[in-house]
Order: structure tokens, then C-alpha cells, then sequence
């Protein structure tokens, strides 16, 4: 298909899906442009391959609102890193996903441009944060799209919608050009159709880059080489979870892909993380606090629409603009992450986690280190949740980030396979892995992804 | 009734490097209003952070003048708060872990001599924008282009008892960053600015509440307006007051300070890690290499003015001042010339050049030269300062300008004797006088030689002529 | 720990963000909630000596003193809500003037 032709199915595809909301910005006129670029481009490994992303990753083509008035029509004077590097390898990139507002929210019902809705059963929720990137994939509008996770925020959602999800190590992909949120849990990541989709663009997004300090000089990473069966690798099962109280369809999905792993010559083995019933309560301590000062710039003054309060004073165009334009979650997140970190409770609160953050991470090596090569476990507790389920409390919509969190706490690569339907709706399966470990868990990946019937009822 | 006064310095020096601290933006002055800016100083969204090495590098120089230890590891902060200037809505600086601690400076205290003083800390950090508060009436105006320049940040113990000390402690911290080459240390420029901090107590008693006093920009301000502290503090204690902690303005033009209008709460800036920015770890090879770069400091090069090459304390102590003009001293005594000698005419000819234009125009190597025809006779002193004052515009050597202006002294035993031999004859009474005992005439003969040689006979050579002819 | 309006006021001014009188009692609830829900790490037993988890680099990279700024496709007049003779403009500081 050439890259005109790809720029106009795409933006067919596009159109069609309007109704799902997954997208916040999209022109034939910004493909077509991509198309003329390409067809004077050389080939490249992402050649033939339209991309949307998720609008907290700055694009100089089309607004980038992060699903938020307060960036309302905001245009980004420079692109992302990841963005460059896409561009080079030949990719299309094709439209802005719609998430949850900031990346604030596990639903996409946080953004303030509407919901999103699940292409499966329009009554429920695809997930979040970057439910918009997961539907897109899932819908068929595009083959791949980049996500951001803090916690969990594309494997949930892949999870959710039935496509893979893949969350590399922290420090592996640049963080320049995307809307800091949580800056220590923050990962651009990849939905992809299949498990070599998702390698394809993180191989190409991944190494080290001198304008994001963060990243470590490390040589990028290698695609995963296919694997025929699993002699020699060793799975670990954290009893931590599959709790007895397990939804049964979700402990059913995992039930068949453990034993698929173990016909292909898996070693499988319980472990224990124990510290992983702090990771929740650890997550929503750090994350808050950093989202609280990151979203300190956005206060009306050199960029984005200003409201000016009653008073006529500079405290009441920050008051008035942040007011207006944050909506709840993330006015929540500021006020609580404020809060973890003021005087008098920073110690009890913010400091006290990065130190239980550090034994949910020492709980992972030290679990890498005595022989496993992964972990797999359930990506979610339910399946997806009917839109306004969890929107009346906080905790509760954070409670569906707990299998999820500690990967990002601990900054280790994870990932979500689709592993089965429980009553037509999609159950994901989770891989994690050691540090700078992607090849591994995604060339097992692959291999299940051939193994495991993923539209399957797995109840039956 | 005895109050003691103890003040704290917080100094800013900017750093000179030729971008900004966490951004390749120039930190070049002067230039139109938000246009040496980027995604990073302008605080965008997805912009992050980079450390600028030689910010690292000329901070931790000034660290080490300044007695300091260095930290191996030390972290950059987020300083949270809100103000038009500080795009980011937080200052990237250290907190707890900052890149030096623990200096020491020696000042010359006008009431104590020579004292330590204290440095607790010096740290990196981002400077803000600069808000123009009477540009647009009703409104500030902001300007970025100073957003994100280094600073280091100097902050001393509370051990200054008096506005001198304080003056002497900011003239000492200067020298010492410029001659390390940290910075230009220009207040004018805005390359170093002081807050201060003053309370006063009895002696014995606690310490005082303090207070932080801003908008000083000379030394001789800082102590005028820590004069006028210390004496509204001291005002309000003995008419039974208590000193609030608040922020004060000094104006220059009425030499008084004004509380600002006092800000309903202190600020609560909830430090916490830069998660952008993993640590500064400087290994300690490099910290010693560090030091092993740094320039002999004033301290040194005073005593090895005085004890090494024999100046008076006056003459070393006012050579070391600039480095430059130590440099160019050195210089001179390096092409030859006898180190008092070139002292007295680096700090009396050439200072007047050096003032005015800022460089030394005479190349040591001429001075030297000229240096050398008076040491040899060929003319007076008094000759030389005056082709001194041509060799700047004039390629000419020395000996060459004096043949062309006409001063080469005559030492010629029979011209000499000649003119001695006229004036005795003119005045014979001050012969006689002479003669009678008042042998302080001398002085009087040798200047009428003068006046008829023109200047040009040789004094040396008179004294024995004149006394030969006045024994006959 | 028992949240209360106030602590929302206060909180609410450091992080400069308008809150309505009416929703200052929902909002404490919220906060509180939350706040009981981490306040589960106290259970955690967290060693004296423990230092802060570290992703990323352990080191600094730093970036050599060249004049080289990021490239911008428009400046700040493009994006700016006021722009008045190449400057930034906002209300007078009113309750924030100091330094």
C-alpha cells in the first residue's frame, strides 16, 4: 500500500469510528501531509504502519490538549523524541488518542472531552489512562499507538480492549516531549494488534537520549527473537496475585495460559512479593506528588486559554485559570499530592513511600535473581467495568491499578497479552520482567500470542 | 547598654557560562525581551531538564576558594512555588544535599582584624525571569531571558557582628570568585546580588528574631542598609518592641529600610528530588584536579609578595586586589625590574591607565626597559615618568624617546662642572653662607644646576663636583 | 487523619487552585479518604537506614556549555494569551508582591 493510499484507508478508518470517541484530533489534510513526506522518505523499519498518539506526547502537527481545557487548542512548538524517531523509521503518525485527563484516571472517563467508549460493549469503559490509544488498536483504525503508563495506564486498558500492551523499563524510552505527570513512574509505551507490532515501534522509540536525563546510555533495544517453545525459562506465579476472592473469569483466563506455558516446557513456580499490598497506597502517595509540581506550569500565563478571577491580581488568574481548567481527578491528585508533600507531613507521607517503593522494587530482583526469568499474572482484577461503576469513589477506580502498579513502581518492563474473553469481554495476561529485560519477555510473548486462543471464552 | 549585632550573607553569583543552566539557551545580556528562550526555560509541556558541565565545574571551583568541602554526591531539588517569573511554577536548586558545605574566609574586620567567617553552603541552582512591574500600568510584564541562567548560591554563618564586617565579608568572597574565574562578580551587571540577615541581641542572650533585607546593589549599600537595620532593631528593642520576621526593602536614595507588605504566610516550598535529574556524583579524582587547577588565591599571593619578593604589606595588599594588576606586576618583575620598583610604578603610573581603560597599555617588557635607563643614569625619575606617559601612544623604545624629547641626562664631568662652577659664581652670598655652615644650601645648588642644565644634568653627578668645588 | 475543610483551603492556596465554598466539604471527604488509604504504609516496616528507590541512571550525564538551543517551529507571541511588546503580561501581583 503506498503512503497515499495507507493515509486515506486510515482516514476512512478514522471517520468510521467517530462514535467511539478515541480520537481528539485527526485531519486528512495532517495524513495526507504525512504521506507526502513519506513517499520522499526512504524506507524504514515502521514503513506502511500509521500510528495514533495519545495526546500527552507533544506533536507540531495537531493540538496536544492532554484530554484537558486548561491546553485547549495548545500547539506544541516541538515534537516529541519518540515522534522524531517514528517519523525516521517510516512511520505514519495518524491523530491524537483521547485518555483520561493529565493521564489521570484508570476509565478514560476523566477526560473533558468525553469518554471513551469500549468498542465491545459501548456501556463500558476501555480502560485508562490511555484508553483512546487502546481502542484505536482494538477498533482496527490503526495498527499500533503509543500510550503513556504511571501506573498501569496502557497494559489496563490493553487489557481491557484485547490487544497487547507493552510497558518497557523506566529510562529506556525518552520522556522529552511527553507532559510530565509522575516523572519517576512515567513511560511511553505501545499498544500494538500483535506482540512484533508492539516490539516493531518500541525498538525503534527506545535508546538513550541526551534531552531526557533520565534515560540511561544503554544500546537500544534488540527485537525479540521467535522462540518454538519454552524449554528453560522459568515463570514465576506471585501469590500475591491470584487472591482466593479472584473474579473467577480473570483466574479461569490465567488458568489456561499457565497451562499452555507449561505444555510449551515452561518451568512454573509460585513466589511471593510481599510487599506488593503497599504498592497501591505507595503509587497514589508518589504519583500525586509529582503530578502536583509538574502541573504547576499550567497557570495561564504563556500558553493556553486564562481566566481572570474575581480580584484582579496574578493570584487570580492562577486561581481562576487552574480552577476552570483542571477537572476533578487531576484538581484531586494536585490538592492530595500538595498535601503528601507540605510541611509538617512530608516525612510521614512522601518520603516514607520512596522508601516502601524501594522494597516493592527489591522485591522484584530479588525474585529475578533467584532464578525466574518472568512473572506472569492476571493484568487486572475484572474484566472491564461499566462506565460511572467507579466514579463516585476515588480509591475504588484506583484499586483496579493493583496488579499493575508494582511494575511501575519498581521501573521494570511489563506487558499484557490478550489471554481469553470471559463472557465476550476481553481478560489480558500479564508478563514481567527483569530491568532492560524486554527481548525476553516479548520473544515469550510472541510465542504464546500463537499458543493462547485470545478471542476465546475461557469459561465454558 | 550593649547590643550585639550578628548578620548573615546569602550571596548569587552567576557562573559564566556561555549557556544557561538546565537549557543550551545563551545567557548573553542585554538581548530583546523572550528570545533567548526554548521549550525548557519556557517551561513548556514535555520539556525536561540537562545539567550544564561547566556550571558544575565553575561551582565547585568557587567552592573550593572558599574553603569548602565538596560534596561527592549531591542532588538537585524542586523548590515549589508560584510567581510570574518562574515558568515551571518551581526553582530546580539543591536542598539537602548540596554541592559544597563547610568553607571558611578569612576577612579583615574593621573592628576585630583579621577573622573567620563561616560558609555553610554553596549551592546550583536556576535563576527566575526577570517581572517589570512599572512597564504596563496595572500590570507586570515578564521577560524570560534570564530564566534558567546558574547560580550558585553562597550562604555564610551568622558570624558578622557589624555593617563593615559585612562589607568586609563581600569584598573578600568577590576576589576570591573572580580570582578562581567563577564569574565576573558584577553587581551592576547583575552578576552577584545579596540578600542579608540581621538581628540583634544582648550579648550572652540567645540570637534575635532576624530579619532578610533585599534590593542592596553596592557593597557600600549593603552596609548602609545594614546600618539602618541595626538601628531600627535596636530602636524597637529598647522601646520595649519585638523585632517581627519580616522582608525589607532598602532605598538607596533615602538610605532607609521599609518592611514589604508582609506576606500572610511563609512560604512552604515541599522540597523534594528532581525526579528529572538522577544525582551529581563527582568522582574524587576529579574534585582534586579541581583543586589542583585553582589559581594561587589572594591570601598566598599576599604572602609571597611580602616574605618571597620583600614588598610592604600596603604595596602587596593593594597589588593582589584585581588579578590583573598582580598579573602585570609580575610581569614587570619577570622582564627584570626589581619587585618594589615595579611596584611603585605599577600602583602610580600605570594604575591611571589601568583605571580609565581597564588594560595595562605598556607592555611590561618597555616598562622594564624604561626601568633600566634610570637605573643606569641615562635619565632621572623625574624623565622617566614623563616618557611614560608617551609610550603608550608610541612604538619607540625608551632610550629612543628620551634622545628624541631631549632627556638624557648629562653626566658629563666637564659640562657638569661647567654649570656648577656658573652657579656658585651667581650666588656668591649662599657660597658664603654655605661656607658659614648652613649646609643645607646643598639642595638649593643642585636645584639651580637643574635649572640651568635643564633638567638634564645627572643629580648623582653634581653631589661630588659641587661639594669638591664648595671645599676649595 | 482527619481531614477538614481547612486543610483543603490551605492545601488548595499553596497549589494556587480556586475551590468553591460548596465543594469544600465533598472534596475533604474525598481527601480524607484517600489520605486514610495511604496511610496503610505505616504498616510497612521500613528499615532506619533505607535510602530512596532509585530508577533511572545513578549519575548525572552533563551536557557541555555550547550555545545550542532547542529549535521552536513559533515563538512565544504564537502561544502566549497576552503578548504585549515581546512580553509575557499579567494582572499586577497584588497579595504576591515581594521581592
Amino acid at each position: 500500500m503506498s503512503a497515499h493510499d495507507l493515509a486515506v484507508e486510515t482516514g476512512r478508518r478514522f471517520a468510521e469510528a467517530a462514535p467511539l470517541n478515541a480520537t481528539l484530533h485527526w485531519s486528512q489534510d495532517v495524513l495526507d501531509r504525512e504521506a507526502a513526506r513519506l513517499s520522499v522518505t526512504p524506507d524504514g523499519p515502521l514503513t506502511g504502519m500509521a500510528i495514533a498518539i495519545k495526546d500527552n506526547i507533544v506533536t507540531t502537527e495537531e493540538p496536544t490538549t492532554c484530554a484537558s481545557k486548561i491546553l485547549a487548542g495548545y500547539i506544541s512548538p516541538f515534537e516529541a523524541t519518540v515522534i522524531s524517531r517514528l517519523r525516521s523509521a517510516g512511520a505514519m503518525v495518524a491523530g491524537k488518542a483521547n485518555l483520561d485527563e493529565f493521564a489521570m484516571g484508570s476509565s478514560t472517563e476523566n477526560s473533558a472531552y468525553g469518554r471513551v467508549l469500549h468498542p465491545l460493549d459501548h456501556s463500558r469503559v476501555p480502560g485508562g489512562s490511555s484508553g483512546g490509544s487502546a481502542v484505536l488498536v482494538a477498533a482496527g483504525v490503526v495498527p499500533a499507538a503509543l500510550g503513556s503508563e504511571t501506573g498501569g495506564s496502557v497494559r489496563q486498558p490493553a487489557a481491557f480492549c484485547g490487544v497487547v500492551g507493552v510497558k518497557p523499563s523506566y529510562a529506556r524510552v525518552s520522556r522529552f516531549g511527553l507532559v510530565a505527570f509522575g516523572s519517576s513512574l512515567d513511560c511511553i509505551s505501545v499498544f500494538g494488534r500483535t506482540v512484533d507490532d508492539a516490539a516493531r515501534v518500541l525498538a525503534v522509540m527506545s535508546g538513550h537520549d541526551p534531552r531526557d536525563s533520565t534515560t540511561r546510555a544503554e544500546p537500544p533495544m534488540q527485537l525479540p527473537v521467535p522462540r518454538t517453545d519454552l524449554r528453560g525459562v522459568v515463570v514465576g506465579l506471585p501469590r500475591e496475585y491470584f487472591p482466593a476472592d479472584l473474579d473467577p473469569g480473570i483466574r479461569a483466563g490465567c488458568d489456561r495460559a499457565i497451562a499452555a506455558m507449561k505444555e510449551l516446557g515452561a518451568t512454573v513456580r509460585e513466589v511471593s512479593l510481599p510487599h506488593t499490598r503497599y504498592a497501591v497506597p505507595t503509587y497514589y502517595i508518589v504519583n500525586p506528588a509529582e503530578a502536583a509540581a509538574n502541573l504547576a506550569r499550567f497557570d495561564g500565563v504563556r500558553y493556553g486559554p486564562r481566566h481572570v478571577g474575581s480580584g484582579a491580581d496574578v493570584r487570580a488568574l492562577y486561581q481562576a485559570t487552574r480552577g476552570e481548567g483542571f477537572g476533578p481527578e487531576v484538581r484531586r491528585r494536585i490538592l492530595v499530592g500538595t498535601f503528601v508533600l507540605s510541611a509538617g507531613y512530608a516525612d510521614q507521607y512522601y518520603v516514607r513511600a520512596q522508601a516502601v517503593r524501594k522494597l516493592i522494587a527489591d522485591d522484584f530482583a530479588r525474585v529475578f535473581a533467584d532464578g525466574v526469568d518472568l512473572l506472569f499474572t492476571p493484568t487486572t482484577p475484572t474484566p472491564a467495568f461499566k462506565a460511572g461503576e467507579k466514579t463516585t469513589d476515588p480509591v475504588q477506580m484506583y484499586l483496579a491499578d493493583v496488579f499493575v502498579a508494582p511494575a511501575s513502581l519498581a521501573g521494570v518492563p511489563a506487558m499484557s497479552l490478550p489471554i481469553g474473553r470471559d463472557q465476550g469481554l476481553p481478560i489480558g495476561g500479564q508478563l514481567i520482567a527483569a530491568d532492560f529485560d524486554e527481548s525476553r519477555m516479548l520473544a515469550v510473548a510472541g510465542l504464546l500470542e500463537r499458543t493462547v486462543d485470545a478471542v476465546a471464552e475461557v469459561r465454558t | 547598654m550593649t547590643w550585639e549585632t550578628v548578620i548573615g550573607l546569602e550571596i548569587h553569583v552567576q557562573p559564566a557560562t556561555r549557556s544557561k543552566m538546565f537549557c543550551g539557551c545563551a545567557t548573553t545580556y542585554g538581548e530583546a525581551p523572550n528570545t533567548n528562550v526554548c521549550p525548557v526555560c519556557l517551561g513548556l509541556p514535555g520539556a525536561l531538564p540537562t545539567v550544564n558541565a561547566e556550571a558544575v565545574r565553575l561551582g565547585t571551583l568557587g567552592a573550593l576558594a572558599l574553603g569548602c568541602q565538596i560534596r561527592e554526591r549531591s542532588v538537585f531539588a524542586r523548590k515549589n512555588y508560584f510567581y510570574p517569573d518562574l515558568p515551571k511554577g518551581y526553582q530546580i536548586s539543591q536542598f539537602d544535599k548540596p554541592l559544597a558545605e563547610h568553607g571558611t574566609v578569612v576577612i579583615e574586620s574593621p573592628e576585630r582584624g583579621p577573622i573567620e567567617i563561616s560558609i555553610t553552603r554553596l549551592h546550583l541552582e536556576e535563576d527566575a525571569g526577570k517581572s517589570l512591574h512599572d512597564r504596563l500600568p496595572g500590570l507586570t510584564a515578564v521577560d524570560l531571558n534570564r530564566a534558567g541562567t546558574p547560580l550558585a548560591e553562597i550562604v555564610s554563618g551568622p558570624d558578622m557582628r557589624s555593617p563593615g564586617e559585612a562589607r568586609a565579608y563581600l569584598t573578600t568572597v568577590r576576589q576570591l570568585l573572580i580570582y578562581a574565574g567563577v564569574s565576573e562578580c558584577s553587581m551592576e551587571k547583575g552578576s552577584l546580588r545579596v540578600d542579608a540577615n540581621l538581628s540583634v541581641r544582648r550579648p550572652g542572650d540567645p540570637l534575635g528574631t532576624k530579619t532578610e533585607v533585599k534590593n542592596m546593589n553596592s557593597f557600600a549599600n549593603v552596609e548602609r542598609a545594614l546600618e539602618a537595620e541595626r538601628t531600627r532593631q535596636i530602636a524597637m528593642l529598647e522601646r520595649g518592641e519585638r523585632v517581627t520576621q519580616v522582608t525589607l526593602t532598602f532605598n538607596a536614595a533615602t538610605g532607609e529600610v521599609k518592611p514589604l507588605r508582609s506576606k500572610e504566610d511563609s512560604h512552604d516550598y515541599r522540597y523534594f528530588p528532581d525526579p528529572d535529574l538522577p544525582p551529581l556524583v563527582l568522582d574524587a579524582a576529579w574534585i582534586a584536579a579541581q583543586r589542583a587547577a585553582l589559581p594561587e588565591l589572594p591570601a598566598a599571593r599576599r604572602a609571597r609578595y611580602q616574605d618571597v619578593l620583600g614588598l610592604p604589606e600596603y604595596d602587596a595588599r593593594t597589588l593582589i586586589q584585581e588579578p590583573a594588576v598582580a598579573a602585570y606586576f609580575e610581569a614587570v618583575v619577570t622582564a627584570g625590574v626589581e619587585p618594589k620598583t615595579a611596584s611603585n610604578w605599577v600602583l602610580g603610573e600605570a594604575m591611571g591607565g589601568w583605571n580609565e581603560q581597564g588594560h595595562f597599555a605598556v607592555a611590561p617588557e618597555r616598562l622594564a626597559a624604561l626601568v633600566g635607563i634610570v637605573t643606569d643614569g641615562t635619565v632621572s625619575l623625574q624623565a622617566a615618568k614623563r616618557i611614560f606617559g608617551e609610550l603608550a601612544s608610541s612604538d619607540e623604545s625608551p632610550r629612543a624617546l628620551a634622545d628624541r624629547l631631549g632627556l638624557v641626562q648629562v653626566r658629563d664631568s666637564g659640562a657638569l662642572e661647567g654649570w656648577v662652577a656658573e652657579v656658585l659664581a651667581a650666588h656668591p652670598d649662599e657660597v658664603a653662607r654655605y661656607k658659614g655652615g648652613d649646609t643645607k644650601l646643598t639642595g638649593f645648588f643642585v636645584g639651580q644646576v637643574m635649572k640651568r642644565s635643564q633638567g638634564k644634568a645627572d643629580p648623582k653627578g653634581i653631589q661630588p663636583i659641587l661639594a669638591a668645588k664648595l671645599a676649595e | 487523619m482527619k481531614i477538614g475543610e481547612a486543610e483543603v483551603r490551605h492545601v488548595a492556596r499553596l497549589a494556587e487552585l480556586a475551590v468553591a465554598e460548596t465543594d469544600l466539604p465533598l472534596l475533604a471527604t474525598q481527601l480524607e479518604g484517600i489520605v486514610t488509604f495511604v496511610a496503610q504504609l505505616d504498616e510497612a516496616s521500613v528499615p532506619a537506614d533505607s535510602t530512596a528507590v532509585a530508577v533511572g541512571p545513578e549519575r548525572l550525564t552533563l551536557r557541555e556549555d555550547v550555545v545550542n538551543p532547542i529549535p521552536m517551529r513559533h515563538g512565544p507571541e504564537a502561544m502566549a494569551p497576552v503578548f504585549i511588546d515581546g512580553f509575557f503580561v499579567v494582572p499586577k501581583l497584588g497579595g504576591m508582591a515581594e521581592e
